[in-house]
């Protein structure tokens, strides 16, 4: 029986900038992704990973095309219905990890929880413990997030894309600023997260490496999905 | 606690430079406000208490019929009739008016008056005086006479007929003091003796510096007026009412009435100029604050550019992210509203400990100031406003800011 479909786009259309600058940065892409599954996006800068990324994430708007969450469409939606989806639905996990400096690992966990509103202050202060500790980071909770390593740094931005328990993880480049080791360390936690939890990961990277761990390695090149190869397939 | 809120909260304390530098504005802005209009309303009302405990609410004087004139148009931009009255002076039936004006709810009590003006003389000191022949009971009920008497006996005074007593300033001119001998003019050339009873201090140099009071009826008999009183006073328990009930007891008794308000009103007219210019001054401090925390939010938008787009990402809505900014001005003018009302109270307590020795308009060695509740409500609404339009413009920016280009940006 093949995995439920967690997120999906059909024929995106994307045109970034303006008049002589204006670049056609996605030509036509479709792309789903099934729960309990890590999708790699690999291909050259500026060859429309980030925009699809954005786009799957409800951050950006196509000029063509829609996205759906599971079986519904959610690219006409307005943008506080987009907005309450991300927040419940979407996990993102940027480059520069994006931590809120003035919260500790814990609060910046709390931040997703805090908008959803579906737990207590105790509750959430709890999950998020959980949370950090599953990434290894149980001892700094309350250690400011700007006195953390770039790799912890990483950590929290992933356990804070865990926070409100979301079907889909975006992460654009999310080991590109750690050290090989840190890197390796991130993307196993990523993995193990997805296929334990039945999560949906997306992911663009310039790392072979990482892309040839994913289940799914797509291939862009101007816009377009040039090639999509299935690599691994768990039971 | 709403997620803006609580983030406008983190936001502001890990800013404390930027909070203390707006908090400051507001704060210095609202006191201020609330110290000057203290001062500028204190002597403001200071005049017009004294004013009305001496002179009262309202004065029923001169009567008056409309002029026969048949034949005359009135000018197309003629306000009334009152330009066409024969007044007649003094007031024909006192105790009639009286009675039928203790009748009407806003009346707490009236006096008769008889009002001359008279050469005084004690030792070799003269000085022309403006004589009250009153009732003492009525005058007492009517006025603050007993709360302005400085020195002597109101019962002296009130049991006996030939006692006066004496405006302060008048005293100091007179150089006399209570139990001294005072001579009075009459118009046929005669001095009368008088005893000062009591000196009374109204807080106003006019009345101070001229008023002498004696009994109506020794006052009737010196000026030798027909009439038993030239105005009637009264006290009335909502002064504000004295406009409209003066009008009536126009129509009513067909004797000029005056408000305290007509009365005065080229001095309270001053007063008044003078507390909008005060006031237009501070609100220019307040709108300064203003400015300064339009300037710290806008910097503070430019510096946390990066977590509204996390934010952002996380699913929080632009109006959650205009409300993180307002928020952040709403509290600063609500800390800084409270501690400017707290401070302004201070410092207009502080001011009216201020000696000043004024001799002129009124009398006072202290800065004279009022407690007015209003003055704070006005002052916080004040700061709210400033600080509200101040906050909208970053708030909005905020709000307005692309995720995805603070994302790209980012990379």
């Amino acid at each position: 029986m093949s995995a439920q479909v967690s997120l999906s786009c059909d024929r995106l259309e994307r045109y970034l900038g303006e008049e002589e600058e204006r670049v056609h940065a996605l030509r036509g892409v479709s792309l789903a992704i099934e729960s309990g599954s890590v999708h790699a996006v690999v291909g050259p800068s500026g060859c429309g990973k980030s925009s699809l990324l954005y786009i799957l994430g409800l951050l950006d708007t196509p000029d063509a095309g829609r996205v759906s969450i599971e079986t519904e469409t959610v690219s006409h939606l307005s943008d506080d219905e987009l907005a309450q989806k991300r927040n419940k639905f979407i996990g993102f996990i940027f480059q520069f990890h994006f931590l809120m400096e003035d919260f500790t690992a814990q609060e910046n966990v709390m931040i997703p929880m805090r908008k959803l509103g579906q737990l207590s202050d105790e509750q959430m202060r709890d999950r998020a413990a959980d949370l950090l500790d599953g990434v290894g980071l149980g001892g700094k909770l309350r250690r400011p997030s700007r006195h953390l390593s770039g790799g912890e740094q990483q950590r929290v931005a992933i356990a804070r894309a865990l926070a409100n328990d979301p079907r889909v993880i975006l992460a654009d480049e999310p080991t590109g600023n750690l050290d090989t080791a840190n890197s390796e360390r991130a993307f196993e936690l990523l993995q193990n997260l997805v296929h334990e939890r039945g999560k949906a990961l997306l992911l663009a990277t310039h790392n072979p490496a990482i892309a040839e761990a994913c289940d799914w390695i797509h291939e862009m090149r101007d816009g377009v999905i040039i090639d999509s190869q299935l690599r691994t397939r768990r039971s | 606690m709403t997620p803006p809120l609580y983030i406008a909260l983190r936001f502001l304390t890990h800013r404390k430079r930027a909070l203390l530098l707006s908090l400051s504005g507001v704060v210095f802005g609202v006191a201020i406000f609330i110290c000057t209009q203290a001062q500028t309303q204190g002597f403001s009302r200071y005049f017009i208490e004294s004013n009305i405990g001496s002179n009262g609410a309202l004065v029923v004087r001169s009567r008056f019929r409309p002029r026969y004139e048949p034949l005359m148009v009135a000018a197309k931009n003629s306000k009334g009739t009152t330009g066409r009255r024969i007044y007649f002076e003094g007031i024909t039936n006192p105790n009639e008016i009286m009675r039928v004006s203790r009748e009407f709810p806003d009346v707490i009590s009236c006096s008769p008056v008889l009002r001359g003006t008279v050469s005084a003389r004690a030792g070799f000191e003269n000085a022309t005086v403006d004589l009250y022949g009153i009732d003492p009971s009525l005058h007492a009920q009517t006025t603050d006479i007993l709360r302005q008497l400085i020195d002597g006996n109101f019962d002296d005074f009130r049991n006996n007929t030939t006692a006066i007593i004496i405006g302060s300033r008048l005293a100091e001119l007179l150089q006399i003091a209570v139990g001294d001998t005072v001579q009075l003019l009459a118009p046929n050339g005669e001095y009368w003796r008088f005893n000062v009873a009591a000196i009374a201090r109204a807080g106003i140099g006019s009345i101070d510096s001229t008023r002498i009071y004696s009994h109506a009826k020794i006052a009737q008999a010196l000026l030798q007026q027909p009439s038993g009183a030239s105005m009637i006073i009264y006290k009335l328990r909502d002064r504000n009412r004295a406009p409209v009930l003066a009008s009536r007891f126009e129509t009513l008794f067909q004797h000029n009435a005056l408000s305290w308000q007509e009365r005065e009103e080229s001095t309270l007219q001053l007063f008044l100029t003078l507390r909008m210019s005060v006031a237009i001054t501070v609100s220019l401090i307040i709108l300064l604050a203003g400015f300064g925390i339009f300037n710290v939010l806008t910097m503070s938008v430019l510096a946390k550019i990066k977590e509204i787009a996390i934010l952002r990402s996380m699913g929080y809505r632009r109006r959650d992210i205009s409300a993180i900014f307002l928020w952040q001005g709403a509290l600063i003018a609500a800390a800084g509203s409270l501690l400017g009302c707290l401070l302004g109270a201070l410092m207009t307590w502080g001011v009216s400990h201020i000696p000043i020795r004024l001799r002129g308009l009124l009398y006072t060695n202290y800065f004279l100031v009022t407690w007015d509740w209003q003055h704070y409500a006005f002052a916080t609404f004040l700061a709210l406003v400033a600080v509200f339009i101040a906050s909208y413009v970053p708030a909005r920016r905020a709000a307005e800011l692309p995720p995805v280009v603070t994302i790209r940006g980012s990379r």
